[in-house]
């Protein structure tokens, strides 16, 4: 024993690792994998040492790690594979495991799990064993698993699985030479299977019968096939031919018709279930009061009759309270009147008229519609402290791991408008900007889905800049606030409802693993935090001096007063001032301006509550901005958007009409 | 070494610089200084150069 190897020995036992930094060998390969964060890394270092061969998998990015371990002979390759959550690829990094497991010469699989979260790592397993291929377990981390008093009857569990189960501590090397001593045996394939239920089972068996037997078994291959994995349809096509290829897809498609799901839904309850039984049997975790805490709490956020309740305080504190009453009260309060009024712009003024002889250019920089006086006043002192605090107040939630269950909370009330739980995620990004949201839509499952919730986007989501404007307005009178609630939540409810009726298509399922609840990262929130406001203001800083440009033309060229004037009779139908028109006009633009502008006519004395609702109402309902239009008709086409925005504006002027008779009818309404 | 990150929404780990796959096909072309999570399509704004280098001095 040479003397590097032996000091390795020492430090390591068990291991008896060779270290060389030699080309890969050309044997069969033990394969790690498991999810990112459970040690495989570390495991992969503890076997190999630290002469490991790193290269990109060929075609790609990903990074592979290859070594070797003496003790199980020098022609077997240990190769660290990249994390994954499940044999169904998603990322590049999932697309090369599954290459690996599907192509590779694999003497045996070692799935590394985190023994402390057994109940969300077994599914894998159990996709892994499916692939006949020999598997080993792994639990790795055994000892932070020990003292958290989990107990695991690691013997029941290789007797369920039919799989070698070993616990680990690839730090300190516990365990380690028990898994080589049982990688060096090579279990054989596990004989055990989970049941999909009648009709799965069907079609995996039509197709596993035309799929020839390969590095992982027929039965797997064609499960795969059936949750549309587009890799494994690849390489089907490549072993069959166009022809039988499309046999194969034609039982797939006939199993789907047969199916109310996706296949993946009815696989991936099979194994939750699967694996809440294992779970159930072989762990022991001790009821610690935290996690009844947490395990309450979740319960509480998710179920109707306490989640609902605990969205209007969320909405309360974080929204009306904080962004309402902080950031667009205390904060644009200081910013408007103590830095920008009294200070900054008047020394613009001064400065501009010192400096700049020509008038109209004055007027572009410093006049009342000015770059400095409007465009970077809105931008900085109005809209910026309010998307702060909005961002900050998204934060903390998104960091405790609340969002998923408002997901899962809303999922039955949004099928009723056409969506499921899923739209969680456009709807509220659109709060932020409803530009980026529309993107989003993207990832709902169906064109109608997508539809439905870009109209509602264009509709009746304010973002965050026009929504903290407008609580800080109406946070005066309780009453005008609820009317301004309540129509607009009518209206979207009403929409979605008539859209659903009328767009004709399926409702797909929404399902997911629920992150745990956590207390949010100080550090974590203001990071996302300060991101967010930095790409907010940068979004919105050269469209708000775009606009003071496009305002000082049209003064120039007299369109925009002849705008404003078409656009009176609208704002006085509505039972608003004339000088409402100037904010309807920046509301064509974007609708956070338009607020801003309202906002500005408020302050001057301008608006009645009366007023101030009506005008609110109205302005929440127009189209977005320009950009939200430009990214509707690429999404959506020209014809659908330019439909969605005729309907919008239509919409907004005559819901503002109505609740501005329905206030006259009734004057003890708003108090 | 590329940079990983957790999605706020799933709490799944993915390679940033990877995860511009999941923007394939968007029309923003990526100018819009997004992340988008693989798996699940929560969008976050990425983090500002200077938190990176200020991570890396930390050692964090």
């Amino acid at each position: 024993m040479s003397l590097s190897t032996s000091i390795r020995e020492r430090l390591f036992p068990g291991t008896n690792v060779a270290r060389s930094a030699q080309a890969p060998a050309a044997g069969p390969a033990i394969l790690l994998v498991g999810n990112p964060n459970v040690g495989k890394s570390a495991l992969f270092n503890r076997l190999t040492g630290q002469y490991v061969t790193v290269s990109n998998y060929p075609g790609t990015t990903v990074e592979i790690s290859r070594g070797r371990c003496s003790a199980l002979g020098a022609d077997v390759e240990i190769i660290d594979t990249p994390g994954m959550y499940s044999l169904l690829p998603i990322t590049d990094e999932e697309r090369v495991a599954s290459d690996m497991l599907s192509g590779a010469d694999v003497r045996c699989v070692v799935h590394v799990l985190d023994a402390k979260n057994l109940d969300r790592m077994l599914g894998f397993t159990l996709q892994l064993i499916e692939t006949g291929l020999p598997v080993l377990v792994a639990l790795n981390m055994a000892d932070e698993a020990r003292d958290l008093g989990i107990k695991i009857d690691v013997a029941r569990l290789a007797a369920i699985l039919g799989v070698p189960v070993i616990p680990t501590v690839s730090i300190s090397g516990e365990g380690v030479a028990d898994l080589v001593a049982a990688i060096k045996k090579t279990p054989p394939p596990s004989p055990f299977r989970v049941e999909y239920g009648n009709l799965i089972e069907e079609g995996i068996a039509g197709i596993a019968g035309r799929l020839s037997a390969g590095t992982v078994a027929a039965r797997a291959r064609a499960s795969l096939l059936l949750q549309g994995d587009s890799r494994e349809r690849e390489r089907v096509l490549q072993e069959k031919g166009d022809l039988e290829t499309a046999r194969i897809l034609q039982i797939v498609a006939a199993t789907r018709t047969r199916l109310n799901h996706s296949p993946h839904y009815y696989v991936t309850l099979a194994l939750r279930a699967r694996v809440d039984q294992i779970v159930a049997e072989c762990v022991r975790a001790p009821q610690r009061a935290p996690n009844r805490f947490r395990a309450a709490l979740d319960r509480l956020c998710t179920h109707p009759l306490t989640g609902y309740p605990i969205v209007v305080l969320v909405l309360y504190f974080a929204l009306y309270k904080f962004v309402g009453g902080f950031g667009a009260g205390t904060l644009v309060n200081f910013l408007e009147e103590s830095v920008f009024k009294h200070t900054l712009i008047p020394w613009a003024v001064r400065g501009v008229a010192a400096v700049v002889p020509w008038a109209p250019l004055r007027s572009l920089l410093a006049g009342e519609y000015g770059i400095i006086t409007l465009g970077l006043r809105y931008a900085v002192a109005i809209v910026l402290p309010i998307v702060g605090t909005f961002f900050l107040a998204f934060a903390v939630l998104e960091d405790t791991g609340y969002l998923p269950r408002l997901a899962l909370l809303v999922d039955r009330g949004f099928k009723k408008i056409g969506l499921n739980g899923r739209a969680v995620i456009p709807i509220v990004l659109g709060f932020g900007c409803d530009t980026m949201a529309t993107l989003v839509t993207r990832t709902l499952e169906t064109r109608r889905e997508r539809l439905i919730c870009t109209i509602l986007l264009a509709l009746a989501i304010p973002c965050s800049a026009q929504l903290g404007v407008i609580l800080g307005l109406l946070s005066g009178s309780g009453a005008a606030l609820a009317v301004w609630a309540g129509v607009v939540l009518a209206i979207m409810l009403l929409t979605g409802f008539l859209s659903a009726k009328l767009l004709p298509g399926e409702q797909p399922m929404f399902y997911m693993e629920l992150p745990p609840l956590r207390l949010p990262v100080l550090g974590n929130v203001l990071i996302k935090t300060y991101s967010r406001m930095v790409w907010y203001f940068r979004e919105i800083l050269p469209l708000f001096i775009l606009a003071s440009v496009l305002i000082w033309i049209g003064q120039i060229t007299s369109i925009f007063q002849l705008l404003i004037r078409c656009t009176e009779p609208l704002v006085r139908g509505l039972g608003l001032p004339d000088q409402a028109a100037v904010a309807f006009l920046f509301g064509f633009f974007r609708r956070d301006y338009g607020a801003a502008g309202l906002y500005d006519l408020h302050k001057a004395g301008g608006l009645t509550v009366h007023q101030l609702t009506v005008a609110a109402i109205t302005l929440t309902l127009f189209l977005p901005c320009i950009a939200q239009f430009l990214v509707m008709q690429k999404e959506r086409g020209t014809r659908v958007a330019l439909w969605i925005a005729a309907g919008v504006f239509v919409t907004a002027f005559a819901v503002g009409w109505l609740t501005h008779r329905a206030l006259l009818l009734l004057p003890w309404v708003l108090g | 070494m590329n940079a990983r990150m957790t999605c706020p929404f799933c709490r799944r780990e993915f390679d940033a610089a990877q995860a511009r796959d999941a923007c394939k096909g968007c029309r923003s072309g990526g100018g819009c200084q997004n992340v988008k999570c693989p798996y699940c399509g929560y969008e976050t704004p990425r983090e500002p150069r200077w938190i990176g280098w200020l991570r890396r001095r930390l050692g964090k």
